[in-house]
């Protein structure tokens, strides 16, 4: 599932170059009535999945970023050497080298093409060579995002390399002309050989016009004369090239067919008996390659931790062979988390294009046209030439990183996942940094190299290990998730298994349905902030995952807000839909269940009614203000939950909340409403209804990171059966013995209602008994396991107990005396409830009353008969706010059979 | 104004004041949440997004030395949360049902809504037809007379409106302000008696022209800012929009 199978750094650099897209007039409108999207941003849309197209022989794309004025900054896996400086040298006069040349870039264009797009955009500059002279196609995708072309002022490709039939079509902007195939990139593959192999320039130094003139005159002699004679022909080389081996002839012979269909594909090429000696380039990501690498790792972990007990098997230096010294850590991670690497220490894309005399821009007054329209139409504004296009790749120096990741001891880039070790590490120097970088708040964690270094390496080891991993996954989550491997691990955490890929795929995603205009509307306004869910790509993708999962939830309906639940998890998995599709399935399953069924409003007002009984026990304060001016939940946060706040909040709140939230049961949202609420609580106390709503619905800066930390405190300090909902999702069955029915109960991640039951678990209370309620119920299994009274076997409440003389609950009776004294659980105040309340409705000081204020924090459970009393009593303390208060579920009358009650008055 | 929160336009003045309740009713993406804002805020966005369940903003205007403060519920649209909106349009005292003049559907859509209003609306509702995205004239779908007639025909206020280009839009709300009965008005001694607004032609005639000229709004404007709170541009972009939507009416 993770894919991780992207190529190491290791002998390459990283590589920036710019272009501009071409941007609209102002003020231009679509059909659609909304503005024009910016081609920059349909570039980069359509840019996004090449970051996962990986292939030995194409050097990998890793980032576009876009600039001011439809500046786009392409960044790339990158070498020093290409083919345009290599091609004098003798390396090509071999034959061998010659067709093992000709053999990788037609495997690299063969992948290409394989894909779905083509080059186009040929040069011997644009095929690099590695350190081991091995091909590595670059700039491949450049005519591909440009939408051929179309988005873009300048010509992609050189015209010195294109087949006859791309000129035939005429300039690419121009709307009638269609996009070149695959054959075209033979062509041109035909003319750099030929080049190579003749060592001369074909036509070096004529002008444009004339240029494009020879090129389309080759077709003059229709098939009666092969192009390649006429180049030679025109050359005086055909003697020449008929020295060259037979092989090579042949092959440049076969790329240079005038008509495409004589002429083979990438594919063909690869089978034709000319390469029959080599054999396809390996991918890493075969099993082969992994076997050794895994085993380079183990060496590794031996050699680095040799400290420990493992320095017991003493054969760690024996596997480790004489390599020592100067080794390069950083080569063995890959692209993506150099680059993100270098973007922390410093980087900055638009300083080095700018070191490099890029991104000069003339003075504003220079720019003024001298004549524009009132439809916006500028005239007489000489063409600036920055907008042309620059292939200039500029390297990225990767020593400011090498250097500042100078200190970091080996073993931190191997480290240890399981038992004592992972203890013993955190006693070296290092550890003891990071553990005050783990102290600091999350922006700065995220922002910190050595601390995002280390948890990218552990990160990557863990999702790895996956799914043995998942509770490690789970408790270094915790702390906090490097944003590099949140798509990964999100994934993990919700547990997504199955083959998703097939499921997807199977559904049919593009048949109309009537929701269809309803998601287009809503799609193209959902989270359009962001430039990569605002492209074209972003919208058909989000359309398709939106439709597949209706059609695979058929009892369930589309609600407006569930695009925005949806949008996180593509914007994660830009280039894995399947799996953005399984997460988000996952999380409605486990967060919104029942939520999108087609009348829910016995589900959310349930919710609601929880909600509410939340704020009360939490904060009595502010709930009884909230009821003085009927602030009723329903009017603010029925948008929260329905949409679990993925409508309230912007994207990068969102993905710090569910870090946590993700974690966490299906009543950890009402914990995060709760303490979104107290974190308003001094505004909102203060005003009266209207004032309060629109504070509410501004949602003023919210400090996500305390939301999340007051999420948690309130949710580990709420009994588990206080936030019991009879329409959460029912147990999963038992049948799915996968490795996941291994996992130990836990309180934090588990639903109350998934948990065993018994006679003192909680049963459904009607709606309106809910509503009229103001205060949780809790069971009385929860109260037994807070006062400590049962040894329960497995404890599951998070709550510390502190088994010793200091409780955490109050247990008021409030039954009338004489049944307290005839039986009562222990360590309860008897206050009765007729005798409790002054008729102004304060408490008539009694113990009970010197109890409570005394031990305030203190959960109150209210204990009476069956009936409205205990809840009744429950309301009045609320109302005196007193906080923490709860109502024992079921009355004294459940926990007779316990025979826990005690019959002697300890407190008399 | 506290220093709390940010700085709002609605802080209402201290004169006489009327509170009504307005709902917003109408399919989803006709442009009700971008009228409110444009209304409140003197705002457009483009990629306003949807509105779950339903949006709370108010805005006070100054009609004839009364301050009337609106408390706008700005409903979602799908059809899907049609069951939320009785709690919203009950008690209601004033209602804009919005469509979009270019697609046909809504129009049809809101003159359900006026049905429904008519029978389960609180008797002295007031209902203005907002015909809204006027600025995209030419992809027009329904014909501003056709609605006219239908809003004549249930004597309900009636304007084309857009929020992209601020047409209108003040003018709506304001045009809703004159016809509400201001009896609710609290006994600050400040301007005529509470009843003076039966006729709304004739009020018409009264306050009709002042109120479009940019001098007034200026004022009334200024009245309901407090000008310390706010940064100059803020201002200076909402007076901007007045005045230009002055400008246009007058036209």
């Amino acid at each position: 599932m993770c894919k991780n199978s992207m190529q190491p750094l290791g002998n390459s650099c990283l590589g920036v170059s710019t272009f501009f897209a071409s941007s609209h007039a102002d003020d231009q409108c679509g059909a659609d009535g909304l503005p024009l999207t910016p081609n920059s941003i349909k570039v980069q849309g359509r840019f996004q999945w090449l970051k996962v197209l990986y292939h030995p022989r194409l050097c990998q794309y890793l980032d576009l970023v876009r600039g001011k004025h439809e500046r786009l900054i392409l960044v790339t896996e990158h070498y020093k050497k290409c083919l345009a400086e290599e091609a004098e040298d003798d390396t090509f006069t071999d034959e061998n080298n010659f067709l093992r040349l000709a053999y990788e870039t037609i495997e690299g264009l063969a992948h290409i093409h394989d894909n779905g797009f083509v080059h186009r955009n040929l040069h011997p500059k644009n095929i690099l060579l590695d350190t081991e002279g091995r091909v590595k196609l670059s700039n491949y995708a450049v005519y591909y995002i440009t939408g051929c072309g179309a988005d873009v002022n300048f010509p992609v490709g050189y015209p010195a390399y294109m087949a006859p039939e791309v000129l035939m079509a005429g300039p690419s902007s121009s709307s009638s002309c269609p996009p070149s195939g695959p054959k075209s990139d033979v062509w041109s593959l035909g003319v750099i050989l030929l080049e190579v192999a003749l060592k001369f320039k074909i036509w070096p130094n004529l002008s444009l016009p004339q240029l494009l003139a020879k090129i389309l005159l080759l077709g003059k002699y229709g098939t009666s004369q092969h192009p390649l004679d006429s180049i030679l022909k025109e050359h005086s080389m055909a003697e020449k090239f008929e020295n060259l081996p037979l092989n090579i002839r042949y092959l440049i012979r076969l790329c240079l067919e005038l008509l495409m269909s004589n002429r083979p594909s990438a594919k063909d090429l690869l089978k034709n008996n000319v390469f029959g000696k080599f054999s396809p380039s390996k991918c890493l990501s075969k099993s082969s390659s992994q076997c050794s690498s895994v085993r380079a790792y183990v060496v590794k972990i031996l050699k680095y931790h040799s400290t420990s007990r493992i320095s017991n098997y003493r054969f760690a230096s024996k596997l480790d062979p004489a390599r020592n010294g100067e080794e390069d850590y950083l080569a063995e991670r890959s692209l993506k988390e150099v680059y993100y690497l270098w973007g922390l220490a410093g980087g900055d894309l638009e300083n080095e294009l700018r070191k490099h005399g890029f991104l000069q821009r003339s003075p504003p007054i220079c720019s003024l046209p001298n004549l524009v329209t009132e439809y916006g139409d500028i005239l007489g504004l000489e063409r600036d030439r920055s907008s042309l296009y620059d292939d200039t790749v500029i390297t990225l120096s990767l020593d400011q990183l090498r250097k500042r990741l100078e200190h970091i001891p080996p073993e931190d880039y191997y480290p240890l996942i399981e038992g004592e070790e992972m203890q013993q590490m955190s006693q070296s120097q290092s550890s003891n940094d990071l553990k005050e970088l783990s102290q600091l708040p999350l922006v700065i964690r995220e922002k910190d190299i050595d601390y995002q270094l280390h948890r990218i390496v552990l990160f990557d080891r863990l999702l790895k290990g996956y799914p043995h991993t998942i509770q490690r996954i789970k408790v270094e989550t915790r702390r906090d998730m490097p944003p590099l491997y949140r798509a990964e691990a999100w994934a993990a955490i919700l547990e997504v298994s199955g083959d998703f890929m097939s499921e997807y795929d199977a559904i049919d995603k593009e048949s109309p349905l009537p929701i269809d205009s309803q998601l287009l509307i809503d799609i193209r306004r959902c989270h359009q902030y962001d430039e990569i869910l605002y492209s074209p790509k972003a919208h058909s993708k989000l359309k398709r995952i939106l439709k597949c999962w209706l059609i695979s939830n058929p009892h369930l309906v589309y609600w407006q807000g569930q695009d925005s639940v949806c949008a996180p998890f593509l914007y994660l998995n830009f280039n894995n839909e399947a799996l953005a599709f399984a997460c988000c399935s996952a999380f409605i399953r486990k967060y919104l269940h029942k939520f999108y069924a087609s009348d829910n409003s016995a589900v959310l007002d349930e919710y609601l009614a929880v909600f509410s009984h939340l704020i009360a026990f939490h904060d009595p304060e502010l709930s009884n203000h909230m009821r003085s001016i009927s602030l009723e939940p329903k009017l603010f946060a029925t948008k929260w939950f329905l949409t679990m706040f993925a409508h309230v909040f912007p994207l990068h709140k969102i993905f710090h909340l569910y870090d946590t939230l993700l974690l966490g049961n299906s009543s950890f949202p009402l914990c995060v409403g709760v303490a979104i609420l107290q974190q308003m609580r001094d505004y909102l106390l203060m005003e009266d209804f209207s004032a309060c709503i629109l504070i509410i619905s501004d949602m003023p800066e919210i400090d996500i990171e305390r939301c999340v930390q007051d999420s948690i405190r309130i949710f580990c300090h709420t009994p588990k059966s206080a936030t019991y909902r009879q329409h959460s999702r029912p147990p999963a069955k038992k049948e799915d013995s996968s490795i996941f029915s291994m996992k130990q109960i836990s309180y934090y991640t588990t639903d109350v209602n998934e948990m065993p039951r018994s006679e003192l678990s909680r049963e459904p209370l009607s709606l309106e008994e809910l509503q009229a309620e103001r205060c949780p119920r809790i069971s009385a299994e929860d109260l037994l396991e807070l006062c400590g009274l049962t040894g329960i076997e497995n404890s599951r409440s998070p709550t510390r107990k502190s088994k010793s003389s200091k409780p955490i609950i109050l247990i008021l009776d409030i039954r009338n005396s004489e049944d307290f004294s005839r039986g009562h659980i222990p360590s309860s105040i008897n206050m009765p409830f007729n005798q409790a309340f002054a008729p102004e409705g304060d408490l008539v000081p009694c113990h009970g009353v010197t109890q409570l204020n005394s031990h305030k924090g203190r959960v109150v459970v209210v204990v009476g008969n069956r009936g409205n009393n205990a809840p009744n009593f429950a309301a009045q303390l609320v109302m005196l706010g007193y906080p923490k208060v709860s109502v024992m579920h079921g009355g004294i009358e459940c926990l007779k059979a316990t025979g826990i009650l005690s019959v002697s008055s300890p407190d008399l | 104004m506290t220093g709390r929160g940010p700085p709002r336009l609605n802080g209402a003045g201290a004169g006489g004041m009327c509170q009504f309740k307005l709902v917003l009713l109408g399919e989803s993406a006709v442009g009700k949440s971008s009228l409110v804002l444009r209304f409140v805020k003197g705002q457009f966005h483009e990629f306003q997004e949807s509105t779950i369940g339903a949006a709370f903003l108010t805005q006070t205007v100054v009609l004839d030395d009364t301050t009337l403060k609106f408390e706008i519920w700005d409903t979602a649209g799908q059809e899907r949360y049609h069951s939320l909106a009785p709690m919203y349009y009950r008690g209601s005292q004033a209602a804009v049902v919005v469509y979009d003049i270019t697609n046909q559907d809504t129009f049809a859509r809101a003159k359900t809504w006026v049905r429904e209003l008519e029978k389960a609306g609180s008797p002295n509702l007031v209902i203005a037809l907002a015909g809204n995205k006027a600025d995209m004239a030419n992809r027009r779908m329904v014909e501003a007379e056709e609605a006219k007639a239908y809003a004549e025909e249930k004597s309900i206020l009636f304007m084309e409106t857009s929020a992209k280009t601020a047409m209108n839009v003040n003018d709506l709300f304001l045009a809703i302000a004159k016809r509400l009965p201001r009896n609710e008005k609290q006994p600050s001694g400040e301007g005529g008696s509470g009843h003076t607004l039966v006729d709304p032609a004739q009020d018409e005639k009264k306050s009709g022209s002042c109120l479009t000229t940019p001098g007034l709004n200026f004022f009334t404007l200024t009245s309901e800012l407090d000008l310390r709170v706010f940064k100059f541009e803020d201002v200076y972009g909402v007076i901007l929009n007045r005045i230009s939507t002055c400008y246009v009416v007058n036209k």
